[in-house]
């Protein structure tokens, strides 16, 4: 018959790496003392050690971005950008080696491992546009012989600090764009799964990015304060939590006068109107709801299914309807080492988000939520050990003013909520402080019209329950799902140049 | 084997198009007269592969229900064959391939019709190939035709 049996997939790594620093085109150990083991979730393996670099190396690496930037925006746009084109057609080679990385550091399944790889590469094919994108503007004439016009210039050193859920893409929300621009990038990977951004520093060497351009630096605590605090660091991309976000990153930002980007936490809702194509919202779901094993922040976290126009009695049938279709599609997910092809969903990075997570589940039970499926009770494709393992689980009667509705979870759990009409939605999603994103499930144009105008979320889905823009779209957020002005992706040009305005008159 | 998402569909269905490749490589040096179409159908097979893989690589993104996409997908349900028995007849094997070719074109628009809007550059691909089988199925019949007189 031809073997066709799906196998678990090769894995890259094969023995344990030594991360290094990246630092002026040099590849140094660390001269820090402590040193963390970057695990694989699902087997519970190390896959590498990586240091906890010290004030010293981040100051180091800052200083070499700095002497290597008049070098870099003197190099013009054109030549810039054929360095990127190189480094896509490197990541296009190594594809697959990419996603499977990320599968093994992080624990997504391999579809989400390649689309985030797929997402990260288009970050640097849009970054090739720079010689058109960083153009400015002239109008001649503003009054009889004289001209203006304004241009971009690039500004200096930036920080960029990576989250652990997306190791691959997030950084590169930002480093193709400063680099194009013509800026130098002092990288900061998550020290819980920092293997991406070094096989990506790898590339960007192999492609030929000039030693001092784009750096790397592994560590925690005292690389962010580092940067936070370096004088010659202009500017700061953050993606992580809002507490950190907001109370750290924005606010040292504000205190050192750097620019900032920090894109925060989120709480998501997703309504299901009464004429949703319920196959396909359900499908939907389970992907907005446990896809990267719910730590997105994109990801959906109440699910609102909305009554408007139904009588009580129509509206409760209904209620019924969506709650057990998705208990019922949540409880098939196929949960799993995402090497392994028929897994839908990967354990969480590591044991302390599990056991953080299980806290939160009982925390719902205890609030008086009704625990309509609990992802507690381990069911695994293979035998893998459970010490980042954790199934969906969904809650029902869940009501706005408990912590499991009001705050990011970042986690497979799923609440089920009651609103009666399109507008008391509206109003429970106001009634949260985040506003990352929102989705409606309709084939309702003018109900669509009313929740795309009025909703006050920065992404917003129509039967799209992960709205993850494009890289030439700005990756958006509002209330305390965003801090700063410009955001990630395309957006952050102007973030990464200066505007000179110049006023030309010939005697 | 039950298949639910965009990266199993993909795999298998890129096994399905190898195999076959190979299969009508080796009809063409056996069926020497007829070595020319089969071996069109081998280099067609891989170009099969290539465009599903290219699509699936092109779109695949978070956006999408790449996990999902698949309800009941079982391949146990096709019986896929793309081996020969040893020492069978030439006008057997030419209707063995016909029944192969029909199924796999089933698989295919089955998966392109589960997977619809929730991988759309997938479905629509899987959808393309599937059709082409009609082709396929028209060329194997001739030539059963052909030996068949």
């Amino acid at each position: 018959m031809g073997d066709m049996r799906m196998a678990i997939l090769e894995e890259p790594i094969k023995q344990v790496l030594t991360i290094k620093n990246y630092i002026g085109g040099e590849w140094v150990e660390s001269k820090s003392k402590k040193i963390l083991d970057v695990v694989n979730p699902a087997t519970q393996k190390v896959l590498a050690k990586v240091p906890v670099s010290t004030r010293e190396e981040i100051d180091e690496a800052v200083e070499i971005a700095k002497e290597t930037f008049p070098m870099w925006r003197n190099t013009t746009p054109v030549a810039r950008v054929r360095y990127l084109f190189r480094l896509k057609e490197l990541m296009e080679e190594n594809f697959e080696e990419l996603s499977r990385v990320q599968t093994m550091e992080h624990g997504k399944t391999i579809d989400e491992s390649r689309g985030e790889t797929r997402r990260g590469i288009e970050m640097v094919e849009v970054a090739t546009g720079i010689p058109s994108l960083m153009q400015g503007s002239l109008l001649e004439d503003i009054a009889v012989g004289i001209d203006e016009f304004a241009y971009r210039q690039p500004i200096g050193v930036f920080g960029i600090i990576g989250p652990y859920n997306f190791p691959f893409m997030v950084p590169l929300w930002f480093i193709p764009f400063a680099v194009a621009c013509g800026n130098c990038v002092v990288v900061k990977p998550s020290s819980e799964d920092p293997i991406s951004q070094i096989k990506i520093a790898e590339l960007a060497e192999e492609a030929g990015i000039p030693p001092g351009v784009w750096n790397v630096v592994n560590g925690g605590r005292d690389v962010v304060t580092g940067m936070l605090e370096h004088p010659d660091i202009n500017g700061i991309c953050f993606v992580g939590s809002t507490r950190v976000g907001r109370d750290v990153i924005y606010r040292k930002c504000g205190e050192t006068g750097k620019r900032v980007i920090a894109q925060c936490g989120a709480k998501n809702f997703l309504l299901i109107m009464p004429d949703a194509n319920l196959d396909r919202t359900i499908r939907s779901c389970m992907t907005s709801f446990y896809g990267n094993t719910g730590q997105r922040c994109l990801s959906g976290a109440n699910l609102l299914v909305v009554g408007e126009g139904l009588k009580e009695h129509e509206y409760n049938a209904f209620y019924e309807k969506i709650v057990n279709a998705f208990v019922k599609a949540a409880s098939e997910i196929r949960v799993g080492y995402a090497l392994d092809e028929r897994v839908q969903m990967g354990p969480l990075r590591d044991t302390e988000k599990k056991q953080r997570l299980v806290g939160l589940v009982q925390k719902g039970v205890d609030e008086g939520a009704k625990l309509m499926l609990d992802g507690r009770n381990i069911k695994l494709i293979g035998d893998w050990p459970h010490d980042a393992f954790l199934n969906p689980s969904v809650f029902t009667e869940v009501t706005q003013d408990m912590y499991i509705a009001r705050e990011e979870l970042f986690g497979p759990i799923a609440n089920i909520m009651r609103a009666k009409t399109l507008d008391e939605a509206i109003e429970m999603i106001h009634n949260n402080p985040y506003g990352n994103a929102s989705s409606i499930f309709t084939q309702n144009g003018k109900w669509t019209r009313k929740f795309v105008h009025d909703v006050k979320t920065g992404n917003v889905g129509v039967n799209i329950g992960i709205v993850a823009p494009m890289a030439f779209f700005p990756f958006a957020g509002m209330k305390q799902s965003f801090y700063g002005v410009l955001h990630g992706q395309k957006e952050c040009i102007d973030f990464f140049t200066d505007r000179k305005v110049v006023i030309q008159r010939w005697f | 084997m039950e298949i639910v998402t965009a990266s199993a569909a993909v795999s298998y269905i890129g096994k399905v198009e190898e195999n076959s490749a190979k299969l009508y490589e080796n009809l063409a040096q056996k069926h020497a007269e007829d070595g020319e179409t089969f071996l069109s159908l081998a280099k067609e097979n891989r170009r099969n592969k290539k465009s599903i893989e290219f699509a699936y690589h092109g779109v695949i993104s978070d956006k999408f229900e790449a996990c999902f996409c698949f309800d009941n997908l079982d391949t146990d349900n096709y019986s896929i064959n793309t081996e020969l028995p040893e020492g069978i007849s030439y006008p057997d094997a030419l209707g063995k391939l016909v029944d192969t070719e029909e199924k796999i074109q089933k698989f295919l628009l089955d998966a392109a019709k589960q997977s619809g809007s929730l991988v759309p550059d997938v479905s629509w691909i899987f959808e393309r190939v599937g059709k082409k089988r009609n082709q396929r199925v028209a060329k194997l019949r001739s030539l059963l035709d052909k030996v068949a007189k």
